[in-house]
């Protein structure tokens, strides 16, 4: 049985890493407030954003068309991939690295955004072709345009015939999917032909590149959003799970320590009742 | 026969309501919606817009986005909207001077656009809602 000592060191130890991972989830309870908040606000900006871009798809002829509709005949892909840039968030990481792993043949590029998004690129010998922090704080808009730019230079450039992002979708607290989405050639669904004429101020020409390149600029912040509010929430949980687990180690060995104390004091009562019997006798 | 409106931002949903016209300021100029309008899409500028419901008169202020009109719904995407009622002047003058010290002492390029975007904000807004309180008073 373990000494007193080395029993009470191992309480000092347990009660360390509850403090530290309780401030974390603290922490990440906060962020992740603001995160989802954000990450909710901007979702009916984009769907509306997607619907007029739709819409918009029906009206003009295939001769209009962006270059952002057409696949190029080329087989590479360019794709995005979002993380932390911190670990110590559950299995958010993991997840991730299954997707990418995943990623089928054929030329790939990589775009990364966080260090473990850059880790797992370069660990398994892929062409990365840029990478960005991700922070530790909420993303801004910022971030999104060097990515777009890479982002047309390759497909604009037709070096790569899909650009697709994969990403950490916030479903929940306790529930953050990866999700490996296209975001280039713009998909259209033919659904309906919309009645009517409609009026374009200026020239389709003009208007249509302008509002395909918000809705891209406005998936890649929106996906950015998600991933910053699936950290925070894996985060989190990941935290209770680390205090739950060192409060329960803490009380098992406050048991022994309890138990082993009052062995050696029981003992110690014998050897001096002992030592009296034999003293009178 | 009445317009149905929607203002969003990527912040939230500023507005969702039935409006008999609205005016806003476009790239090709200045336009009002009335209902009934031919289905439209085009490109919002930096301004003042205004809606009219019942008789009353709201003024906004919008930086840039896209509008789009489809059968009696009007669509509105803008970067930023506020209410000019809603805009404090006290606030928006400090913004204003925050953005002219940082465009002053720049430290990067990025800096300086970022400052350059959040001083025209401050003074669109203060615009509208100065000329909105000499309209009331």
């Amino acid at each position: 049985m373990a000494t007193l000592i080395t029993l009470k060191r191992r309480i000092r130890t347990a009660r360390n890493v509850s403090k530290t991972t309780k401030a974390m989830q603290m922490i990440s309870a906060s962020k992740l407030k603001r995160a989802q908040e954000r990450a909710v606000a901007s979702k009916p900006y984009v769907e509306r954003l997607e619907i007029i871009s739709k819409n918009l798809s029906h009206k003009i002829d295939n001769i209009e068309q962006s270059d952002y509709m057409k696949k190029p005949d080329v087989n590479a892909k360019l794709i995005v991939v979002m993380s932390p840039d911190k670990g110590l968030c559950g299995g958010l990481i993991t997840n991730l690295t299954r997707e990418v792993l995943r990623a089928d043949s054929g030329k790939l590029y990589f775009i990364t955004v966080g260090k473990k998004a850059e880790s797992i690129v370069t660990s398994t010998g892929k062409d990365l072709i840029a990478s960005f922090p991700f922070g530790s704080s909420l993303p801004l808009y910022d971030t999104v345009y060097p990515i777009q730019n890479i982002i047309d230079e390759y497909f604009l450039g037709k070096k790569v015939s899909e650009v697709q992002i994969i990403t950490t979708k916030f479903v929940s607290v306790f529930s953050q999917n990866v999700q490996n989405t296209t975001l280039l050639p713009i998909n259209i669904e033919m659904e309906q032909k919309s009645s009517g004429v409609t009026l374009f101020e200026p020239v389709v020409d003009e208007i249509l590149p302008d509002i395909l390149q918000h809705y891209i600029e406005m998936l890649i912040y929106q996906n950015l959003l998600e991933s910053y509010a699936s950290e925070q929430a894996a985060r989190m949980i990941a935290m209770k799970n680390a205090t739950d687990n060192a409060l329960d180690i803490i009380d098992a060995l406050q048991l022994e320590y309890n138990k082993t104390r009052q062995e050696k004091i029981t003992n110690e009562l014998l050897d001096i009742g002992g030592g009296l019997q034999k003293a009178y006798a | 026969m009445k317009l149905f409106l929607e203002i969003i931002t990527p912040i939230k949903i500023v507005l969702q309501e039935e409006v008999d016209e609205i005016t806003i300021p476009t790239s090709e100029g200045e336009i009002s919606i009335l209902p009934n309008h031919v289905n439209l899409l085009t490109k919002i500028t930096p301004g003042e817009m205004v809606i009219k419901h019942n008789g009353k008169i709201e003024p906004f202020a919008v930086l840039g986005g896209f509008l789009e009109v489809i059968n009696n719904r009007v669509n509105i995407l803008a970067d930023h909207a506020i209410r000019a009622s809603d805009i404090e002047i006290a606030k928006a003058q400090e913004a204003e001077e925050r953005a002219r010290h940082a465009m002053r002492n720049k430290q990067s390029e990025n800096d300086f656009r970022l400052a350059d975007a959040d001083l025209k904000k401050a003074l669109l807004e203060l615009k509208v809602a100065r000329r909105h309180r000499s309209v009331k008073s």
